[in-house]
């Protein structure tokens, strides 16, 4: 079921929103990298490829290995086997210092016995460029719009400022990759999506190649071009969001990345690549070869699911219908979410556009869906 | 109810007394013990120290005391054990602090242990010991005779360098604990941000590392100094009366010479010093603090 994905594999992922540099498709390349930590397997063959100037998200849960992937790349933890190719340089055996790859780091990691603008000029003068250091500093603060902080103590800071230090101070020195790990997790809702739109363009404007790991999947669409979605140290699919959105390869990206209307059934039929899967809520057909007799999970995306009031309407052509009881409306202004009343397992869920405050706890709803909207996986015998 | 205007106009209903806190009366007995056990006979030392053999006040002890040149070589022999034990502890101690923060589990405990369990083992039981080690036909020099270091037994006990290395020993819990507990405070990760910024080994020691441990070194290192000044039983054993310290030649005077005004003097001196330590280096650690 699980699958490695790599960019060459999918082309049609590459369309994505035009910033990107055209050129070298394997700026990054990442293979067959493996990690274990006292005789347990995190990684096993992981490949990436990323091009110069994209922004790529690592997404995945907790424990996944998109920070092992991090920091293997970083060189601050040694890989038990695989290759790491940056920019044509064989990377694997060189130590971190000397990598040129920045990291902003979760908690910030800045030196607090350091002023803003020392913790800035660390990495110029770890290096040995002194030369135009203050200018390069007050350029990089500058650019973080923290120009007026040059010498405040960093210990002070709010956790805003704390990371527009750390992005400053990662960007100062030029590297050829940036790692952000985690960047927006310790902000609050309001400044994570400014910090997140700023931190997008500043990358962009500066055509700086990065890797966001997140566990956020809007953050991960919101800031990447492409989003690899890990799960138990592999990655599961590689493409841009809207193609992970609207055509998850596997269960889990269909589970992890969005909400879902989920029906576990068992596969009944199938002609000329359409099956029809049995659920406990009656017949439903996908645009899917599966096999005859396996176990299934068939999903829709929910604004994709129609309501339809009248429960006796005839079944129109080429869509799937259901029928359940109303668990729950929740009307949340731009939107309005209804529950239906689903098996163990199951989901039952629709999203209309706007306000319906008609709905009822209890009634019955007939729910509806076009038929190549359907997406369904074979999940064993 | 006080309403929030009277506050804005800062005239609260009720006058604000000043509140005795009937809990505070606990620390009493304490302060009473200290009081009488403590300052007190300190008051008593430092007015004798300060008065002649014919009674008037005056400073004419500490006078005799540096114009003699024996007692100068005391006092310098008393700072430099003092120095190079305090070296030698932060040495073997920054390290093992570094170790201790790492291990976790068994070995954090085993590393605890093996720190708090010899002070409670009597400094005469641990002389004793270093004595089989350090002498004549001591494992020591058994050791490295044995590989060739040297041809004849080297004469190690009663030395200045015994003194050194069992003083060290004594004091290393008091080096490694303040380091440790300041490592404890650092975040992990910021070797590895300074790694991934291009910083080296050496860079990443010297700016990164050194100096947030310098509060917990100045700290350890008051200790391990103002204890190995005021020493006597350590010394005593280890290298006798042939070369004393200033705690040594305080206890001679008081007891075998009856001499109250030059032990009194000595003491004050000795009080001097560890005072000035103890200030120096809360300053020090101040002023360190202050950036961060």
């Amino acid at each position: 079921m699980r699958m490695q994905v790599i960019a060459s594999s999918q082309p049609e992922s590459l369309s994505v929103t035009g910033a990107m540099t055209p050129g070298d498709k394997r700026y990054l390349e990442v293979s067959m990298v493996c990690k274990s930590f006292h005789g347990v397997t995190v990684m096993e063959g992981m490949n990436l490829r990323m091009a110069r100037g994209e922004l790529v998200s690592l997404l995945g849960p907790s424990g996944c290995g998109k920070t092992t992937l991090l920091r293997v790349i970083a060189g601050l933890m040694p890989a038990d086997g695989g290759d790491v190719v940056l920019g044509a340089r064989n990377i694997t055996l060189v130590p971190a210092h000397k990598r040129n790859i920045s990291v902003v780091f979760q908690n910030y990691a800045l030196f607090p016995h350091l002023s803003v603008s020392e913790n800035v000029a660390f990495g110029l003068k770890a290096r040995g460029e002194t030369a135009d250091m203050q200018a390069k500093v007050a350029d990089a603060l500058a650019l973080v719009r923290m120009q007026g902080f040059a010498d405040k103590s960093v210990t002070g800071l709010s956790g805003g400022q704390q990371q527009r230090v750390a992005v400053a101070r990662a960007l100062v020195v030029r590297p050829d990759l940036l790692l952000l790990d985690e960047p927006f997790s310790a902000l609050d809702r309001k400044l994570r999506e400014t910090m997140q739109v700023e931190l997008k363009s500043l990358l962009r404007d500066r055509d700086i190649t990065a890797i966001f790991v997140t566990h956020d999947q809007e953050e991960a669409m919101g800031v990447s071009d492409r989003i690899a979605v890990m799960n138990a140290g592999k990655i599961e699919q590689f493409a841009d969001s809207s193609t992970l959105y609207a055509r998850p390869k596997t269960p889990f990206v269909m589970d992890f990345v969005g909400l879902s209307l989920r029906l576990h059934g068992r596969v009944v039929g199938h002609e000329a690549g359409v099956s029809v899967i049995e659920t406990a809520r009656g017949h439903v057909t996908a645009p899917v070869d599966l096999p005859v007799g396996s176990a299934a999970i068939i999903a829709v995306r929910p604004e994709l699911v129609r309501a339809l009031d009248m429960t006796n309407a005839p079944v129109a052509a080429g869509c799937n219908t259901i029928s359940a009881h109303l668990e729950d409306a929740m009307v949340l202004g731009s939107k309005t979410i209804l529950h239906g009343r689903a098996e163990d397992g199951d989901r039952i869920v629709c999203e209309l556009s706007g306000i319906h405050s008609g709905y009822r706890r209890g009634q019955t709803v007939r729910f509806e869906w076009n038929i190549e909207d359907t997406l369904a996986y074979a999940v064993g015998p | 109810m006080t309403s929030t205007p009277d506050i804005i106009a800062g005239t609260p209903e009720k006058p604000r007394r000043a509140t005795f806190d009937l809990i505070a009366l606990l620390a009493a007995p304490g302060l009473l013990f200290l009081a009488l056990i403590y300052a007190l006979p300190l008051a008593l030392l430092l007015f004798q120290s300060l008065r002649g053999a014919d009674g008037s006040l005056g400073i004419a002890n500490y006078v005799a005391f540096f114009s003699e040149p024996f007692n100068i070589g005391v006092l310098m022999r008393t700072l430099r054990v003092a120095a190079l034990t305090t070296l030698l502890a932060l040495l073997i101690a920054y390290p093992t602090a570094i170790a201790m923060n790492r291990a976790k589990g068994v070995w954090l405990t085993v590393f605890l242990v093996a720190m708090v369990l010899p002070m409670s083992l009597g400094v005469v039981v641990k002389a004793f010991a270093w004595s089989i080690l350090f002498r004549a036909n001591g494992a020591l020099n058994q050791m490295m005779q044995a590989i060739g270091l040297t041809d004849a037994p080297v004469r190690m006990l009663f030395t200045e360098t015994a003194l050194v290395i069992g003083a060290a020993n004594v004091f290393l819990p008091f080096m490694v604990l303040p380091i440790y507990a300041v490592l404890q405070q650092q975040q992990a990760s910021l070797a590895d941000a300074a790694a991934s910024l291009g910083a080296g080994p050496f860079f990443r020691f010297f700016h990164v590392a050194l100096p947030l441990t310098l509060p917990g070194i100045v700290a350890g290192g008051a200790f391990v100094f103002s204890l190995s000044v005021s020493m006597y039983v350590i010394p005593s054993l280890i290298v006798g009366e042939t070369q004393q310290n200033l705690p040594m030649l305080i206890a001679r005077s008081f007891l075998y010479l009856r001499n109250e005004q030059l032990g009194s003097t000595i003491s004050a001196i000795l009080l001097i010093i560890a005072i000035s330590v103890v200030l120096g280096s809360s300053w020090l650690a101040r002023r360190l603090g202050a950036r961060e």
